[in-house]
């Protein structure tokens, strides 16, 4: 997977550059949109990430450009407004995502492969299987091994989502962007209560927990 | 409000003109009453000189004359005479003689000569029941007479006594016209004047009430507004020009400060950015146990640290007028019951009760992402503030032109020190250990959308906070003006 990275904060283009590279990806970076616009038309790019501060061009307006030069690769928007643009909203419909500034590194990383995943239309599924959960999606019903969990409909979509990102980590406000429809930043452990009760009746006493916390990041679903 | 304001000047407009005339008309009361005073004395001082000269003339003829036959006609003759030329005279009854009475009774008190109108026989009981001093004028009052006489006496040597009476008639009648005059005048004046003193007070107010309105909606709103100045420079048109320049001063430090907190804001994302990213990363490593720990608390005080930023930020921008705000149709029910689905666990493990009522459907145009963080605002605020073992209950419920989101509890209450305070940034309880920005931010929104926030303490006891939001019948008109404001970012 070969992304590009559009930042122009050096600092920060470095690290995420390392991180994204130790996670098994390929990163051209550039620090400005001139640059960004040749890396894009020298090699195809899986995804782009790009902070839409930039020293020379409006964010925006430089994505505007590569779509018009037939650029259609996803976009993962970094912001460091706090408001939402109402054209990265537009944007976000239309497949690609944003987050603003400062965010979690893996939140970021689980959107980014949410985004590479969406390139791919995946069949629909009508069942959901991480080892030993299985999720039946038309019944609304979840069995571990043999067991069938006593689950509340909004426990149900928690762990669906879960499910549908094994392995991965989920950040708080990514759950309650994507399980809640919210877009909160609680100052209390809100999220954390529904992990703890929903962890209590998956990973019941001697089974292997399946739901993991990442201390300071968010949760993960074991895959293996 | 300006209504308000209105009667308040008008009352005072009309304090002012009322004791300002009481105090012109008393004045003027008192110089009348000493100037007619002295009119009046000066008029009987001439009465009785008139009379004391005539009633001696009188005596030289009556003591000259020989008592006979001829001697009342002579003496009625020269009294009718000198009647004729009685002093302040109403002209048009020169013809009657009922002003002058002259009369002269023998040494025992019998009348001896009249001269005058009827018999005299009442002007005889009259003056027998007067103790007179000799030589001096004196008033007498006789049956049937409406007006008192002034009467000057004399003995002459044959011990008989002459009585000269001039009636007061005149005398009265002319103080009594300089009086009805004077009232005329008089009342003409005070209107005037009134009319004057209020019209003057009441357009110096009215410069004042304008220059409170300005200011008063400079409070509220923009600091580019700026009180009106009249032509004339007199302290009313300093005051605006002071209070201009204060404006001007207070419009360019907000600015200032609006500049700095918007840049330091946003430069501190990127090494916040930086820093969280880096902490995460070593976290991903394998590290000891105890480094774990001290890493995870660093980058759980940068995400406080980023909300503090975010909410002052918008607490800020909500309070300038610029927050944006995207309304749509709202379900409240539902939008509250998803967010209580979301609260009840965490607080439950906390010992606290959350119960919910709704009556009809409640629909408001809101920007439902603000409305979602306004909720979570008033319930981690009831969360941080709450001992456990109480109970938060919601009531949503229309009032009027509005939905009413009611949030009560049963715990200790607003302490007294915030009263009037609560909704201001960084105002907080001494026990809290928020930054104050939770409620400040509620407000803000809720003024967004044309709505408004109320906070009281129960009667027995808890804290009631009651948020509205304008139906959606009624919402088109407040929100119309939000919705149009761009952020200025």
């Amino acid at each position: 997977m070969q992304l590009l990275l559009v930042e122009d904060d050096l600092e920060i283009q470095t690290f995420l550059r390392n991180a994204l590279t130790e996670a098994g990806y390929y990163v051209d970076a550039a620090a400005d949109a001139k640059t960004a616009e040749r890396m894009a038309m020298e090699s195809r790019h899986d995804a782009l990430i790009v902070d839409l501060g930039l020293p020379d061009q409006d964010g925006m307006v430089l994505i505007v450009r590569l779509r018009q030069m037939g650029v259609n690769a996803p976009v993962m928007i970094l912001s460091a407004r706090r408001t939402v643009d109402d054209r990265v909203l537009g944007l976000e419909q239309g497949g690609d995502d944003y987050l603003t500034k400062p965010f979690a590194l893996a939140e970021l990383m689980a959107r980014l492969r949410n985004l590479l995943k969406r390139n791919v239309p995946a069949a629909e599924a009508t069942r959901l299987r991480v080892l030993d959960l299985e999720l039946d999606l038309l019944r609304r019903e979840a069995m571990r091994g043999e067991r069938v969990l006593n689950l509340t409909p909004q426990e149900f979509t928690l762990l669906e989502y879960l499910c549908r990102n094994p392995g991965r980590v989920v950040t708080r406000s990514m759950i309650l962007d994507k399980v809640w429809g919210m877009r909160i930043q609680p100052a209390t452990n809100v999220v954390d209560v529904h992990i703890y009760r929903l962890r209590g009746k998956v990973d019941a006493e001697g089974l292997p927990p399946l739901i993991r916390t990442l201390r300071g990041v968010g949760y993960v679903l074991r895959d293996r | 409000m300006s209504s308000a304001t209105g009667r308040r000047v008008h009352s005072a407009a009309w304090r002012i003109s009322l004791w300002g005339t009481v105090a012109f008309a008393c004045g003027t009361l008192i110089i009348f009453w000493s100037l007619h005073a002295f009119v009046a004395k000066d008029i009987q001082r001439r009465t009785d000189a008139w009379i004391s000269g005539e009633v001696e003339t009188l005596s030289d003829v009556a003591e000259r004359t020989p008592k006979n036959a001829l001697y009342g006609r002579v003496v009625g003759e020269v009294a009718e005479l000198a009647s004729r030329e009685v002093p302040n005279r109403e002209p048009g009854t020169a013809g009657r003689n009922d002003s002058v009475f002259f009369l002269q009774t023998a040494k025992d008190g019998s009348p001896v000569l009249w001269a005058g109108e009827g018999n005299g026989t009442a002007y005889l009981n009259a003056i027998r029941g007067v103790n007179a001093k000799p030589d001096t004028p004196f008033d007498l009052h006789v049956d049937g007479a409406k007006r008192p006489y002034r009467v000057a006496e004399v003995v002459i040597p044959d011990g008989s006594r002459i009585y000269l009476g001039l009636s007061e008639r005149d005398e009265l009648r002319m103080l009594h016209q300089l009086r009805e005059h004077f009232m005329k005048l008089w009342a003409l004046c005070v209107l005037l004047g009134f009319a004057i003193i209020f019209y003057t007070t009441r357009r110096m107010l009215g410069d004042v009430r304008r220059i409170s309105e300005v200011a008063a909606h400079i409070g509220e709103s923009d600091l580019s507004r700026r009180v009106p100045t009249s032509g004339w420079n007199d302290e009313i048109a300093q005051l605006s020009s002071t209070l201009n320049r204060m404006l001007e001063r207070i419009e360019q430090s907000v600015h200032q400060l609006h500049t700095i907190t918007n840049s330091l804001a946003h430069d501190l994302r990127s090494p916040l950015t930086a820093i969280r990213a880096r902490l995460e990363i070593v976290l991903t490593r394998d590290v000891k146990e105890q480094d774990a720990e001290s890493i995870e608390r660093a980058i759980n005080e940068i995400d406080r640290l980023t909300e503090i930023l975010n909410q002052s930020l918008d607490v800020a921008e909500a309070q300038a007028h610029a927050l944006r705000v995207e309304p749509e149709r709202v379900d409240l029910e539902q939008l509250l019951d998803g967010m209580i689905e979301l609260y009840r666990p965490c607080m439950s493990e906390k010992g606290l009760r959350l119960e919910f009522s709704a009556g009809q459907p409640v629909e408001v145009m809101a920007d439902a992402g603000l409305v979602h963080r306004m909720i979570a605002n008033l319930l981690d605020n009831e969360m941080k503030h709450l001992p456990p073992a109480r109970t938060v209950s919601i009531a949503l419920r229309a009032a009027g032109e509005f939905a009413e989101i009611v949030v009560e509890d049963d715990g200790p209450g607003f302490s007294p020190e915030l009263e009037g305070q609560l909704f201001r940034p960084g105002v907080k309880g001494s026990a809290s250990r928020g930054y104050g920005l939770g409620l400040a931010f509620v407000q803000a929104v809720a003024g967004a959308h044309g709505g408004a926030i109320r906070a009281e303490n129960r009667e027995g006891g808890g804290a009631r906070l009651t948020v509205q939001l304008p139906l959606v019948a009624h919402a088109a008109a407040s929100t119309e003006a939000s919705a149009g404001v761009v952020s200025a970012d």
